[in-house]
């Protein structure tokens, strides 16, 4: 068992991003990036939102491929229908729940005034772009949430909230005049088109396709990143942590209670 | 008749000149007649338990093989099933009710099938001889007709006649229906059968009632027999429609995909409650279901066996259903070339009096979020691909340095 460990540690030492891997099994402390309510709120949104793609996406299955459900094909439809209601209605719910969250619980207004775009984040996106063309050196220092973030949250909450409306008007279709179902129905699967690709793309990407990620981060289950990794990614906020006690009691774990609530 | 008459049949032939194929085809089949006749005891097997084949047709017809091709080159089959035609909705008639000038054989003389012939059966409301002629002058009345005799359609041969959409079909089974078992038909029909002791003559009357008492296709169905016409874009434009691909695009389609039953198909709000498919009128009539004026109680369908939109109200009734299509387009001032300049105006002439200028706005409205919407995920995908592939890019050149 020793032996093995130590084989492993020889190899770190020939690999430099191996060495960072066993630097940060090693280190002390992790950092919380989203804690138990956040986490929550992304796992149940996110399970919505697969169950919302797949149910709706269905109807656009062409008219062969539905054949070879023969008889079962109508009640496809009706689950269809249900499961995609209950989906919204959830994600709704879970959508007004993240607002109650942002304005009266301490985490959420962090979160929001964290989440504020700034002067800074135009800064970064221009350094960043100057790092990817190999002009600059270094790629700046992102603070807690970096543009990235803030243009996927800001997307998030413009899509949700117009996938709500739009599908909350088709579910109470006669309320309104034919011409406004018309407009919510497009708008509806236009946006659908947005957001599944937006998650495929940049969400997908973040999370599974990163080199140093693949194939999946399981930070939307642990909550938390080593030491190294924060001081790669997040080296203004690092900072900041480490030079404020106030804020290492809200974001370092000791590695003992890695497992708790946060 | 006999050898004798088919010798007469052979020398005309003959004395006719040049022999076509069509003849020959005419005289292999009377020889084969013949022959058939000298077979001994062959018309024991002309009648059939299901059919009273009183007029010995079934002599001939009865062979599968039994055809030509036409001379437009058309297969023609002249085969009978008896036991399938026995038990269509025609069933009990005889051949020669319908068939009018089959008495010579060959069939030379042989007229078209006009279903407005009196069939010799009497229609019991009336006591009379029944005939389909009161159902075809309201056809003729419909949008679907000839138009008036001083006044007819151009390009009749576009128009479906009876035998476009009717083909003697066995009635719809009558067990299963509406979740109700098939132990209610069954007991049903034995109540009939109390009665009625001739068990075949019961079982084709209850037939009759129960076919009608539900849509006689599948709504995909429906879909594929309208559409056969209505989804020519050519023929249509010779008459000033457009091609009503449109309905394709609708959520009354999508349940129709799916395979749902009673979903809403074409004859659903065109022949609503209370109206008759063969009495489908344009929308600018009053009595039509799709005017204005009736739209609630078509959308509603209140008193039907399925309420489809119970709640619908005016502002939601009057609204456009099949999405805008060609007219609406050449409205709004695209250009469409691929119509002649015939069928191009005659759509244009009809649009202007079908779309009204707040349809127009509202076309362009839905076709201004869809341009938008299509530019915006374009730009959004291909920034966020281009951002992700260069972010792929350093963190790879990153590894490679090791840093």
């Amino acid at each position: 068992m020793e032996n093995k460990e130590f084989a492993l540690d020889a190899e770190a030492i020939a690999a430099p991003e191996a060495a960072a891997a066993v630097e940060a099994i090693t280190g002390e402390s992790y950092f919380v990036r989203l804690n138990y309510s956040e986490r929550a709120q992304h796992m149940i949104f996110a399970i919505c939102f697969f169950i919302l793609v797949f149910t709706g996406f269905m109807l656009k299955l062409p008219e062969g491929f539905l054949a070879f459900f023969g008889q079962a094909g109508e009640l496809l439809f009706r689950y269809r229908r249900l499961l995609h209601r209950t989906a919204g209605t959830i994600m709704i719910l879970v959508g007004g729940y993240h607002v109650y969250y942002l304005l009266f619980k301490a985490a959420g207004r962090r979160w929001l005034m964290d989440m504020l775009p700034r002067l800074k984040d135009l800064k970064d996106i221009r350094d960043n772009l100057l790092y990817y063309f190999n002009i600059k050196e270094e790629p700046p220092e992102f603070d807690r949430f970096c543009y990235k973030h803030k243009i996927e949250y800001g997307a998030l909450i413009a899509g949700t909230t117009i996938m709500a409306v739009t599908g909350l008007i088709l579910w109470t279709q006669y309320q309104w005049s034919k011409f406004v179902v018309d407009i919510a129905a497009l708008v509806h699967g236009m946006e659908a088109i947005l957001a599944s690709l937006a998650i495929m793309i940049w969400h997908f990407y973040e999370i599974h396709f990163q080199p140093h990620k693949f194939p999946l981060d399981n930070l939307w289950i642990t909550g938390v990143i080593s030491e190294a990794e924060m001081k790669e990614e997040y080296g203004l906020h690092y900072k900041k942590i480490m030079n404020d006690p106030e804020l290492q009691k809200i974001y370092v774990r000791e590695k003992s209670d890695r497992n708790a609530k946060s | 008749m006999g050898p004798a008459g088919d010798d007469r049949n052979l020398k005309r032939e003959i004395a006719m000149g040049p022999v076509n194929l069509h003849r020959v085809q005419i005289l292999i089949l009377t020889i084969l007649a013949a022959v058939l006749l000298l077979i001994p005891g062959v018309s024991a097997f002309t009648q059939t338990d299901t059919l009273a084949d009183t007029e010995n047709c079934l002599l001939c017809h009865r062979y599968p093989n039994l055809g030509r091709y036409d001379e437009f080159g058309k297969k023609r089959v002249y085969y009978v099933n008896p036991e399938k035609f026995a038990l269509s909705v025609h069933g009990k008639l005889k051949c020669k009710n319908c068939h009018i000038g089959l008495d010579s054989i060959p069939h030379t003389e042989v007229q078209k099938v006009d279903c407005a012939t009196k069939c010799h059966i009497k229609e019991p409301s009336t006591n009379q001889e029944f005939s389909h002629a009161n159902m075809i002058q309201k056809y003729e009345d419909s949008v679907h007709g000839r138009g008036a005799p001083q006044k007819p359609k151009p390009y009749p041969e576009d128009l479906p006649t009876c035998k476009y959409c009717h083909n003697n079909r066995v009635p719809n089974p009558f067990d299963g229906q509406w979740g109700l078992s098939r132990a209610l038909f069954t007991e049903t029909l034995a109540r009939c059968q109390g009665c009625h002791t001739k068990d075949r003559w019961a079982q084709n009357f209850y037939a009759h009632f129960v076919h009608r008492m539900r849509q006689r296709r599948l709504p995909a169905e429906v879909i594929k027999l309208c559409t056969s016409c209505h989804e020519d874009r050519d023929k249509m434009a010779r008459h000033g429609l457009e091609s009503i691909e449109t309905f394709k695009d609708t959520f009354h389609w999508i349940e129709i995909k799916f395979g749902v039953k009673n979903a809403p198909d074409c004859l659903s709000c065109h022949v609503p409650l209370g109206y008759a498919t063969h009495d489908i009128r344009p929308r600018s009539d009053p009595i039509s279901p799709i005017n204005e004026l009736n739209r609630i109680q078509t959308c509603s369908n209140q008193g039907g066996m399925q309420a489809c939109h119970p709640g619908a109200k005016a502002k939601f009734a009057t609204g456009r259903v099949h999405a805008y299509g060609t007219k609406a387009q050449m409205l709004a001032g695209r250009q469409i070339n691929d119509f002649e300049s015939l069928s191009r105006n005659l759509i244009l002439e009809r649009a202007e009096h079908d779309i009204s200028e707040d349809e127009i706005f509202r076309f362009q409205v839905l076709q201004f979020i869809r341009l938008m919407y299509k530019i915006f995920i374009g730009a959004t995908i291909l920034f966020m691909a281009f951002h992700q592939w260069l972010d792929f890019l350093s963190a790879k050149r990153k590894q490679k340095h090791g840093k």
